[in-house]
């Protein structure tokens, strides 16, 4: 079957213009700034969107799903803090149980959802708020530092130029576009976006999917938070303000509707590169941050315009 | 006579008990109240407190007012903290030249942005909280970019809580009629009805033949305007200058008094009076918790508690609802 360049182009139009935009900023920050692209500036990009990432392809599933998860910023901080809080009493065994601890609220947000059928934007909003009290609570708003090389080296170990971090990120972005592409489980979670009842009737147990895809959100949440703590060696509770919108900009920068049920973490990636890369280069031409959220939540909306199929769906709260 | 009297009397019970089953939250009200008024006879019913309790209870009354319409539809405004933030900025800015007639660019911001969210909502289907959380980002953003990176702080509009009534703060006469003026849209007007009937069955009323789109644009709009309004009162209230700095958790408290109060987010029920009964009783409790041995770390776990426990028990009669 062949497809005429403009319905393809009709059709992709997300992915277009988010790979367009893509080489655009990179080009136009290397114009203006050579050192963009130098080896010093390159770890830099890699070091600022290999977490990132992580718990971006959370999130892009909970979307793709036709959800949300406001909690993912607040659970990478907790597990970023309880890293530093308590590695030097249990040692390296920190890692799993912040990851778990991750993913059990992230659990927990799938229950109050798929049990308690609170809305997920209102209920991961709760938790997250919760979450930040037990951070604030347990890190008493101070700066910690992680001193523990073999913790640390967990990030910054160099393989080939480039730091760990940027491994573990793509590693974990191969799996996910598996998960979501190649695996029964990942066409239920697209099914399920698409059209909830739909999916029950064709006889997914939506519920245990749901439940799923918040616990991978979370866990995959707290793993970003640990990478986090290793490659920076320290925080506070100040830890990823503000974060939430740049996330939030890079999974539909990358072609996932809000709607559910398109995009995937195969397409995040590219949204990831995009808004990073904006921060990075706005910063290095000491664009402050207030202009640079600006920017980010103006794309944010723009681009939810853009991916959403206004012909597929009737009613949207 | 005497089985008439007790007739009536059955009957206001029956209805007493009625509402209370309608709304537990005066339960809670009165519970927590006389619990706090035990536990710390010294300085809960103490006038510092209460005062404490008034003020804090116009502040989320106010950023509440408006979100609580939209919610009775269905949907959902963040923008509050936004709209009052970016107000108070462009009124620093413009009060030089245009005197305190600048006052009035804070509702005129208030509809502009609740009018823009209502239009982008509808014609361009974006679900309404992850609009206006953006949009309230992006407020907050050109709000530390208009003030130069310093909090401002703008004199000459002290005339707005001026005292009025001895012993009565001027914030509470100002908010009593904008209240009272939501609960009136709400309760007693058409566009109230519609509301209601979008938020409970959106398909269903456009089948009745309400012009869903421009009822939702005009949910909007209005819910702009009272929180533009409210942030003029606010504005004042809070100290005549507005923090730069975002703090995603201050959006919550308002959202807590709506689903306390009782309204569902999935529309259909509830509105802005239900509002003030769920913002008195976070107030009361949130006070009473300040007041005791709690840090205020702890608060703040609470309150996310709070909502959570909330808006399960809000939803207690969701089952068959989609929720997304």
């Amino acid at each position: 079957m062949t497809v005429s360049i403009p319905e393809w182009l009709r059709k992709n139009t997300g992915i277009v213009i988010a790979v367009v935009a893509a080489i655009a900023v990179i080009g136009i920050f290397q114009a203006i700034n050579p050192f963009f692209l130098s080896h010093q500036g390159r770890i830099t990009l890699v070091y600022a969107m290999s977490y990132f990432l992580i718990a971006a392809c959370g999130l892009t599933f909970v979307i793709m799903m036709g959800s949300f998860d406001f909690s993912v910023v607040s659970l990478l901080k907790l597990a970023a803090l309880l890293c530093a809080l308590y590695i030097d009493s249990i040692g390296l065994w920190v890692i799993p149980v912040a990851v778990l601890v991750c993913a059990g609220c992230g659990f927990i947000n799938g229950l109050l959802f798929v049990k308690f059928k609170v809305p997920s934007f209102l209920a991961t909003l709760g938790i997250s708020v919760v979450v930040d009290g037990i951070s604030l609570y347990l890190s008493r708003g101070f700066l910690h530092v992680i001193t523990n090389r073999a913790f640390r080296s967990l990030s910054v170990t160099f393989f080939a130029g480039l730091p760990s971090v940027f491994y573990w990120a793509v590693g974990i972005w191969i799996i996910c576009t598996f998960v979501a592409l190649c695996t029964p489980f990942g066409r239920r979670i697209y099914a399920i976006g698409g059209n909830p009842t739909a999916a029950a009737l064709c006889g997914i147990n939506v519920a245990k999917h749901r439940l799923c895809v918040f616990t991978i959100s979370g866990f995959l949440a707290g793993l970003a938070g640990v990478l986090y703590m290793a490659q920076f060696g320290g925080g506070s509770i100040e830890i990823g303000a503000d974060m939430i919108i740049p996330l939030f900009a890079s999974v539909v920068a990358g072609g996932t509707a809000l709607t559910g049920g398109i995009g995937g973490p195969h397409r995040t990636v590219i949204g990831v590169i995009l808004i990073t890369w904006i921060q990075a280069g706005m910063s290095t031409l000491a664009i402050g941050r207030d202009i640079q959220l600006l920017t980010l939540a103006l794309i944010a909306i723009g681009m939810s315009i853009v991916t959403t199929d206004r012909t597929m769906v009737s009613i949207i709260k | 006579m005497k089985s008439f009297s007790n007739g009536a009397k059955n009957g206001r019970a029956r209805y007493l008990l009625g509402s209370v089953k309608k709304q537990p939250v005066v339960l809670i009200l009165i519970v927590i109240s006389v619990a706090f008024s035990i536990c710390f006879p010294d300085r809960f019913l103490t006038y510092l407190n209460i005062s404490s309790i008034v003020s804090q209870f116009v502040t989320i009354m106010l950023f509440a007012l408006g979100p609580s319409i939209v919610a009775a539809m269905g949907s959902m405004d963040l923008t509050y903290i936004g709209i009052w933030m970016l107000g108070g900025i462009v009124l620093w800015r413009l009060t030089p030249t245009l005197g305190p007639a600048a006052i009035l660019v804070i509702p005129v911001l208030g509809v502009v942005t609740g009018w823009l969210v209502g239009v982008i909502q509808v014609k361009a289907k974006i679900p309404s909280f992850i609009l206006t959380l953006s949009l309230l980002v992006a407020y907050s953003g050109l709000t530390s970019l208009l003030s130069g990176g310093y909090p401002r702080i703008v004199r000459g509009y002290e005339f707005i809580t001026a005292p009025l009534i001895p012993y009565v703060p001027t914030e509470l006469v100002w908010t009593v009629p904008l209240i009272g003026a939501a609960v009136f849209i709400m309760r007693s007007t058409k566009v109230g009805t519609y509301l209601y009937a979008i938020g409970s069955n959106e398909e269903g009323a456009q089948l009745a033949g309400i012009d869903v789109q421009r009822y939702k644009i005009l949910a909007f709009t209005i819910s702009g305007l009272f929180t533009g309004l409210g942030s003029v009162i606010q504005f004042q209230h809070l100290g005549g200058s507005v923090p730069l700095a975002l703090n995603l958790n201050t959006m919550v408290s308002p959202l807590v008094a709506i689903v306390l109060g009782g309204t569902l987010l999935t529309g259909g029920s509830g509105g802005p009076d239900r509002t003030i009964l769920g913002a008195l009783t976070y107030v009361v409790l949130y006070r009473g918790l300040y007041i005791s041995f709690l840090s205020p770390e702890v608060l703040q776990l609470l309150t996310g508690l709070l909502l959570v426990v909330s808006v399960v028990i809000a939803s207690r009669e969701l089952r068959s609802v989609i929720v997304t």
